[in-house]
């Protein structure tokens, strides 16, 4: 099955003449290439690549999907046969219709803007700038580092019953690096980041500079190794731009997912505590938050041409100066929510996925103040760099973060490393601490925001600053 | 649905194996038909199917590997596959650690499919969601999901390994809230088959759970004598699983077990092993590498026995696999400890519950994390049905609690168990990662609450 196929179209015809209300064919080919080294040996190479159509109707007022990988013409006239079913069980234990909010037809295509396509960067050429950043990883106590280059393509095209039909080809190109310090009588100390992916070619990797940021993060983890715990418990605590990516996804990107607030996914991934009444009210953050999502950001893994509505990529508020305005939309629930447009935030995984709200790119914007300027205002606190595990609620209201790499402020100065550090805190009073955004915006990407049923792995895209925080409590666990 | 069957699986790879042009190479399998149905405020919102056979492939030049997923089973295809996977090795360096492909061995039949399971249609699935809205009293709302899943797995290689084995599994799960109050309860069934799969006991149970969780308090934080259902113990398996199970995690110093095997690490209480061939677990007899799966005995009467192993990790270590390889693109390598069966005991409910003078009742939790794996300490905070005990009897609702403390420390406080029962923790019910557990409901001494979500 080629992308530019006309399967789809007949098969939107096809459901449209058997009566479906509304239909789309989503058609995807993903290709995924993999190198990684591991304590100075090829640890694996791989490439994966699949391919299959997804088929979504709205028939007797309710939604059916069904996707295969089999292109034949009995599976693709099984799979018309298949959502039908299903959208008549839908119809069975169904309350109210769907509706989806309206746009009109959309034609095009988007195409991801490389310098230099990762898939053509020689495998010799991956293995032998890993194995350097291998070497620059290399510490007296590190018992294990780990680093990787990746490449993922993906092609699609949707065909709606509406007049939609649009074709995109997204690249992504990412790198994962982590060092782990072992020593006898100390706690292992790590340092990793698996977030350094971007929609862009291979120049993405060059510009990280991996083999420098090897020996950082070796250092960091050597250091934190040795560190104390910290004796004094400051409450300023300043955040790295990496670290504030983590908190805008956990507590503002999801609980502003408009599906939470209508429960389609209270059983699993929860809800929120953003709701319609409070729009324009909610004090979320203090005045120096504002928080955007931005499907045309360049770069972001976020970033489309439009999403698995058809909808055109778009940015956003969802909160401007510390209040609360704004959700992310499908058309499903634009419409249910009785909103005029969707902000186009539906998204599924692969073609055998049912798009769902995502997240696209939502970022903390910047402020104005050097980051030197946001150090000189502590006299006693902590920088913390890099998040190691974090914990939800249900609502994302209540959070737990600990941190791989703490570092001690001291009169505007950092002064060494302590461990052991972590914060517990509810979202609209840590937020509300924030007195204090650099101008030093950077993008992040995740590849795995995990929601939905079946699970869905998404990309999404945050761009944060160093921020700093008063009177936040920190725990301490040896 | 029909199952595609071991000669769909095998035959396409086990011709392509025939002419690689490779020093050894191997191919797994995997087919899943996944029908998932989905609702809340008492309707269906979302229905899918979805079908997907993949193939993954490693040829190994020398002792350099290369590894190519596709998911397509024309012959054409595979063999384009290993032909890739030949040359990506070659361009590659050699791996002193690779151990070889698996040699055949005899491997255990397989129990864990059920055709009448595996033919479940989306009317069946729609009329258990409606079984359970019906039950659900006014004032009250249904959310949840029904999934039947279907999988077959195949593992063949150049030494002549071939194993196939089909599995089913029927879910179904029920969120309660209240539209008076905020008050919600849970339930959920899961099982290899549907005619295990009891929508009404589901409801029942959920909304039980929803009518006691009103005025709710807050708990302040310290340590509390503790009843864990079998959902919240299923999340504390999970962390120690991920974090302390898998040889890697031992040999790199990151597991709990690491230099300390074969000692005390729990109390007496709590035996916990992996048993992929009780067909209960959901497991398959063999592992994606096509080793047959041992059970192995992980913590006995409190005593660190050891972890499971796949290849590489086996060889790494002087061992031999115990069958635990697991799909590289969702588990850390060194071998996945997923199937796993915590002994029981024989105290019901109401004795765990009487038992407990000032505690806390805990149904399950929401995304957990581990801020110490070493430890395998978890943190998560509760939801859907938490309740304050006092003398012997659930007093109050409680606001969600968040729980920190190392499963270790937890699972040295074991006062009494209550039967098993299959569970999923939080993550694992969705996917991401599996761990199925043959698990009991327990009374601890102590579980430690560090704080409360607000009211």
């Amino acid at each position: 099955m080629a992308i530019t196929s006309s399967v789809s179209t007949d098969l939107v015809h096809l459901a449209s003449s058997r009566g479906a209300t509304y239909a789309d064919a989503r058609a995807v080919e993903r290709e995924h290439e993999a190198v990684g080294v591991k304590d100075g040996a090829v640890e694996s190479v791989t490439r994966t690549s699949d391919r299959g159509l997804g088929l979504r109707v709205v028939h007797r007022g309710a939604w059916g999907f069904a996707a295969t990988d089999r292109t034949d013409e009995a599976s693709l006239r099984a799979l018309v046969d298949e959502a039908f079913r299903r959208a008549e069980a839908s119809a069975s234990v169904q309350r109210r219709s769907v509706r989806l909010a309206p746009v009109a037809p959309q034609r095009g295509e988007y195409r991801t803007s490389l310098k230099r396509d990762p898939f053509t960067v020689p495998l010799a050429e991956r293995i032998d700038h890993l194995l350097a950043v291998d070497a620059n990883s290399l510490g007296p106590n590190v018992k294990t580092r780990r680093s990787a280059v990746a490449a993922y393509r993906t092609r699609k095209r949707l065909v709606t019953s509406e007049g939609t039909d649009v074709a995109q080809e997204i690249v992504e190109t990412g790198a994962g690096l982590s060092v782990l310090a072992v020593k006898a009588g100390r706690k292992p100390a790590s340092r990793f980041d698996s977030r350094l992916v971007r929609q862009a070619g291979w120049e993405y990797v060059e510009h990280l500079d991996l083999v420098a940021r090897a020996a950082r993060y070796r250092d960091d983890a050597e250091a934190t190794l040795d560190a104390p715990l910290p004796t004094e418990r400051p409450t300023t605590l300043v955040f790295a731009p990496e670290f504030l990516a983590l908190l805008v996804h956990e507590s503002c990107g999801h609980p502003t997912e408009a599906d939470r607030l209508l429960e389609h996914e209270v059983a699993f991934a929860g809800t929120t505590f953003m709701w319609p009444e409070d729009r324009g009210k909610l004090r979320y953050g203090s005045a120096h938050v504002s928080m955007t999502a931005d499907a045309t950001l360049p770069g972001g893994m976020g970033t489309f041409g439009w999403d698995d509505d058809g909808v055109p990529g778009m940015r956003t508020m969802l909160v401007d100066k510390g209040i609360f305005v704004g959700y992310l939309t499908s058309r499903e629930t634009a419409g249910a929510l009785g909103l005029p447009v969707a902000i186009g935030s539906a998204r599924a995984e692969g073609w055998q996925h049912f798009p769902i709200v995502r997240m696209v790119n939502v970022s903390l914007d910047p402020g104005t103040v050097p980051y030197a300027d946001l150090l000189r205002g502590v006299d006693s606190g902590l920088l913390l760099e890099a998040p190691a595990s974090y914990s939800l609620d249900d609502k994302r209201q209540n959070f737990h973060f600990s941190t791989q790499t703490a570092r001690v402020i001291r009169d505007g100065a950092l002064d060494g490393y302590v461990r052991g550090v972590a914060f517990q805190s509810l979202t609209p009073d840590f937020w509300g601490r924030c007195d204090g955004v650099a101008d030093d915006w950077e993008l992040h990407g995740f590849l795995s925001c995990a929601k939905g049923e079946p699970l869905q792995l998404m990309r999404v895209g945050h761009g944060a600053a160093h921020a700093r925080f008063r009177d936040v409590p920190i725990e301490v666990r040896e | 649905m029909t199952l595609l069957g071991a000669d769909a699986l095998l035959g396409p790879v086990r011709e392509a194996l025939r002419g690689v042009q490779a020093d050894e190479a191997d191919a797994h399998v995997h087919r899943r038909r996944a029908a998932i149905s989905r609702y809340s405020h008492s309707s269906i919102h979302q229905n899918a199917v979805s079908d997907e056979t993949h193939v993954r492939v490693r040829a190994i030049v020398g002792k350099a590997v290369g590894v190519v997923t596709t998911n397509s089973l024309a012959v054409a295809d595979v063999r384009r596959a290993l032909a890739d996977a030949a040359a990506l090795a070659r361009a590659s360096r050699p791996d002193v650690a690779w151990p070889g492909v698996a040699e055949p061995a005899p491997i255990p039949s397989s129990a864990a499919f059920h055709e009448e399971t595996a033919r479940t249609d989306a009317r069946t699935q729609a009329r258990a969601i409606g079984a359970i809205c019906a039950a659900v009293p006014q004032g009250m709302r249904a959310a949840g999901t029904s999934q039947i899943e279907i999988t077959e797995d195949a593992v063949a290689n150049s030494r002549g390994v071939a194993a196939y084995a089909p599995a089913t599994m029927a879910y179904l799960r029920a969120l309660v809230q209240s539209e008076t109050h905020s008050g919600s309860g849970y339930a959920e069934d899961l099982s290899m088959r549907m005619d295990g799969i009891f929508p009404e006991r589901v409801a029942a149970r959920a909304v039980e759970k929803c009518a006691l969780d009103r005025d709710r308090r807050q708990l302040p934080a310290g340590d509390y004598e503790a009843v864990f259902e079998e959902l919240a113990v299923a999340e504390i398996l999970r962390i120690m699983s991920i974090t302390g199970l898998g040889a890697e995690s031992v040999r790199e110093g990151r597991s709990f077990m690491a230099g300390r095997i074969g000692e005390r690490v729990t109390s007496e209480a709590f035996t916990l092993s992996d048993d992929a061939l009780d067909a209960r677990t959901l497991g398959i007899p063999f592992d994606v590498e096509g080793t047959p799966k041992l059970k192995v005995l992980l913590i006995e009467k409190g005593v660190a026995r050891g972890p499971v192993y796949d290849r590489t990790s086996a060889k790494a270590m002087g061992a031999r696999s115990t069958g635990h390889a697991a799909d590289p693109s969702r588990y850390a390598p060194g071998g996945h400890a997923g199937n796993l069966t915590m002994a029981g005991g024989g105290a019901t409910r109401e004795e765990l519950i009487a038992a407990v003078s000032h505690g806390v009742l805990i149904t399950r939790f929401h995304y957990t994390n581990t801020p110490d794996p070493r430890a395998a300490t978890m943190t998560g905070t509760t939801r859907d049905g938490t309740f304050l005990i006092e003398n012997g009897k659930i007093t109050a609702a409680l606001a969600n609690v968040r729980y920190t403390m190392s499963a270790l420390d937890l699972f040295a406080g074991i006062e009494l168990l209550g039967p098993q029962r299959l569970a999923r923790d939080w993550w694992s019910s969705n996917g991401m990662g599996s761990v199925v557990c043959l698990v009991p409901p327990m009374k601890v001494r102590r579980a430690t609450i560090t704080g409360s979500s607000p009211l």
